[in-house]
């Protein structure tokens, strides 16, 4: 299936050449030069790209609409703005932000993770390693015997977690913080405990991690 | 600009009133002082008496006599009537008469010790201690005003009734006399003190405006209700007031316009270079030589690079004019630390890189802008990753002692070596100037076997 994207860029020249660089990548694109009509078309996109400097609309007025027409489709933004108060004003409806002059590989990678992330919750199972998991059901599965891990709560919170942000090392204070809700108490063994038990669970070699890898000093992480 | 300029007349002037005041005084002693005595002198011969039962003696000698002229021939019962009627007009007064026999007649009251007969010494004594002041006041006047008649009428009253020797007054006159000068001197006193009071409070009230800025930084203006010299120091108060605000609301402007410019030209420059990036990409595509490869690569290269100066241009803009927002707080910089390397992992990870972390259990806390020494930090480390990838080695480590320190090293070629790209020394100034603002420094120590860069609180 096609992946839809709105993407909203008033530069000919920029907007052509995103555009046929995502369609060959196997992209849907509906390309608009302003953002007026942009809020109307949101509901049929999968992810949207957004330039901040729009004629007519400013980019953040039309970020905002979108994000309020529709919650769960993913903002990239564009900006050739680097002013750092630009920065704090677009993340806050804004689901990640390239400056320009972007790369397409950087791009098309950030999608990727969008698309991901929003994949978590379209119901698509997932593979990593030998699991297979379903974001739905929260249910994760030892792909090859069909058998169901049983995981706590807490220990699915952070695999999902980790999910959510495959390739990203996640320090222990981010996960405390994401799956427990609260600030992190410094010199708290919480984390590494829980994910002790979650490496019991899901690795096929509790002492030679593969899906949850250690990055010593620093965290975690789940390679895509 | 139209200046305003408002004029000062007489009317209003301080001076004014300060010539007015000084005149008065000066006019209250030259005056004032004469009307007193002319008032209390007109009041001293009106009568026979004086404030407050005090008798009059010039006036008490007049009527004694003017008595006695009446009584010319008059038989000695209408003398001791008249007499009667008298001690009835003058209580505190002693009268009595002696007939031209020298025979004491009529003593009121009767308790008078006189001699029943006067004797020619006992009348020169009598008369003596009469005129001497001691004793008694005393008015002695022949009956018909004549001295041949040889009888004659007395009248005694105490000293205490009669004002002093030498003197219209008596001792209250001129205890009202000096209070009446006191109150004239202390009126003027009360005038000038109220007068420069109220100068005072005003200036007072004008320093206060002055001294107690508003939010905006700049004093509020003050009420000015009159037209003097304060009133138009008010005035001008708050007319430059007026200025400091427009000055500072256009200022406002022009630093939003700047900012405003910035960011447009930023945008401006950076999206031919999207552009140039698109088709260099799309050139990719084409059947190309290794020659032409080589120069996409490189165009590349350029674009990154080009773009990463035109951000550290605007940033060293913003920052070098103040314009950059600062928002210090609290912040753990291990944990930040953590969080920066690990954003940094998968990057040094693809190039091969060793990657050492030394980071304490506990907190090190720093009151800094997290953006800011994150910047900084990017800064650094986008350094190693540039120019010291001979080395392969990166690290970041933090330590607690002596108020914390970080440290990003490398096992790189060195900073001066050649392999420095143009457009990292802007990238270095702004960390400067950021570790400035946050009173932080920085050491660099550069060798041919690496480079370590030491942060720490000034």
């Amino acid at each position: 299936m096609a992946r839809r994207v709105l993407y909203i860029e008033d530069d000919a020249d920029i907007g052509k050449w995103v555009k046929e660089d995502l369609e060959r990548r196997g992209y849907e694109v509906d390309w608009l030069v302003s953002g007026e009509e942009a809020a109307a078309r949101v509901a049929q996109a999968d992810l949207v790209v957004l330039d901040v400097m729009l004629p007519g609309l400013d980019g953040f007025t039309v970020g905002r609409r979108l994000k309020k027409e529709a919650p769960n489709v993913p903002i990239l933004m564009l900006s050739a703005r680097t002013a750092v108060d630009d920065k704090l004003q677009g993340l806050q409806f804004a689901d990640d932000y390239l400056t320009k002059p972007f790369h397409p590989d950087e791009l098309a990678a950030r999608l990727e993770v969008l698309q991901r992330r929003a994949g978590l919750s379209s119901g698509e199972p997932l593979v990593c390693a030998h699991l297979l998991i379903h974001p739905e059901q929260q249910r994760v599965v030892d792909s090859r015997t069909g058998e169901e891990i049983s995981l706590t709560a807490k220990q699915l919170q952070i695999l999902f977690y980790f999910l959510r942000n495959r390739g990203q090392i996640l320090t222990k204070e981010q996960i405390y913080e994401a799956v427990w809700g609260e600030p992190y108490m410094d010199g708290d063994k919480t984390v590494n405990v829980h994910i002790r038990y979650l490496r019991e669970r899901i690795e096929l070699d509790p002492s030679d991690p593969r899906i949850i890898e250690t990055i010593r000093g620093i965290g975690y992480r789940v390679r895509p | 600009m139209k200046q305003k300029r408002r004029r000062l007349s007489l009317r209003n002037s301080l001076l004014t009133k300060y010539f007015l005041i000084v005149l008065s005084a000066m006019l209250i002693l030259p005056i004032g002082f004469p009307a007193i005595l002319v008032v209390m002198t007109l009041q001293a011969h009106g009568g026979d008496r004086l404030a407050d039962g005090v008798y009059n003696s010039s006036a008490l000698e007049k009527m004694w006599h003017a008595e006695a002229a009446k009584l010319a021939d008059a038989s000695p019962e209408s003398v001791d009537e008249a007499l009667r009627r008298l001690k009835e007009q003058y209580p505190k007064a002693a009268m009595f008469w002696v007939d031209q026999t020298g025979a004491t007649r009529l003593k009121l009251p009767q308790t008078l010790e006189l001699p029943s007969e006067w004797s020619v010494p006992y009348t020169i004594q009598f008369m003596k201690e009469a005129s001497s002041g001691s004793g008694n006041y005393s008015v002695v006047a022949f009956l018909g005003d004549q001295p041949e008649t040889g009888s004659f009428m007395t009248l005694q009253i105490p000293r205490s009734e009669m004002p002093k020797a030498g003197s219209p007054f008596n001792a209250r006159s001129t205890a009202i006399l000096y209070s009446s000068l006191l109150a004239v001197l202390g009126l003027f006193l009360f005038i000038s003190l109220l007068f420069f009071y109220r100068i005072r409070k005003r200036l007072v009230r004008l320093e206060t405006a002055m001294t107690t800025p508003a939010e905006t930084g700049i004093p509020s203006p003050v009420a000015a209700q009159r037209l003097d010299e304060i009133g138009r120091l008010e005035h001008a108060f708050n007319d430059m007031i007026a200025k400091l605000e427009r000055s500072r609301e256009r200022e406002a402007q022009e630093e939003a316009l700047r900012r405003d410019l910035i960011a447009k030209l930023s945008h401006d420059l950076r999206t031919p270079l999207t552009a140039i990036r698109g088709h260099a990409f799309g050139l990719q595509q084409e059947a190309l030589s290794e020659k032409g490869r080589e120069s996409l690569a490189l165009i590349d290269r350029k674009i990154d690079s080009l773009g990463r100066l035109i951000d550290n241009l605007f940033s060293f803009t913003l920052l070098a004019s103040g314009q950059y927002p600062y928002k210090p707080q609290r912040v753990d910089i291990v944990r930040m630390a953590r969080t920066q390397l690990a954003g940094w992992y998968p990057a040094f990870e693809q190039e091969g890189f060793e990657i050492d972390s030394d980071l304490p259990e506990e907190a090190v806390y720093w009151e800094v802008d997290t953006q800011w020494l994150e910047r900084v930090l990017d800064n650094y480390l986008q350094n190693v990753l540039r120019h010291a990838k001979s080395g392969r080695c990166v690290a970041l480590r933090v330590f607690a002692e002596a108020g914390g320190r970080i440290v990003v090293a490398d096992r790189g070629p060195g900073m001066n070596a050649e392999s420095m790209e143009k457009g990292a020394g802007i990238g270095l100034s702004i960390a400067a100037l950021m570790l400035k603002d946050m009173k932080l420094r920085s050491v660099v120590r550069s060798g041919p076997l690496g480079t370590e860069v030491h942060i720490s609180r000034l």
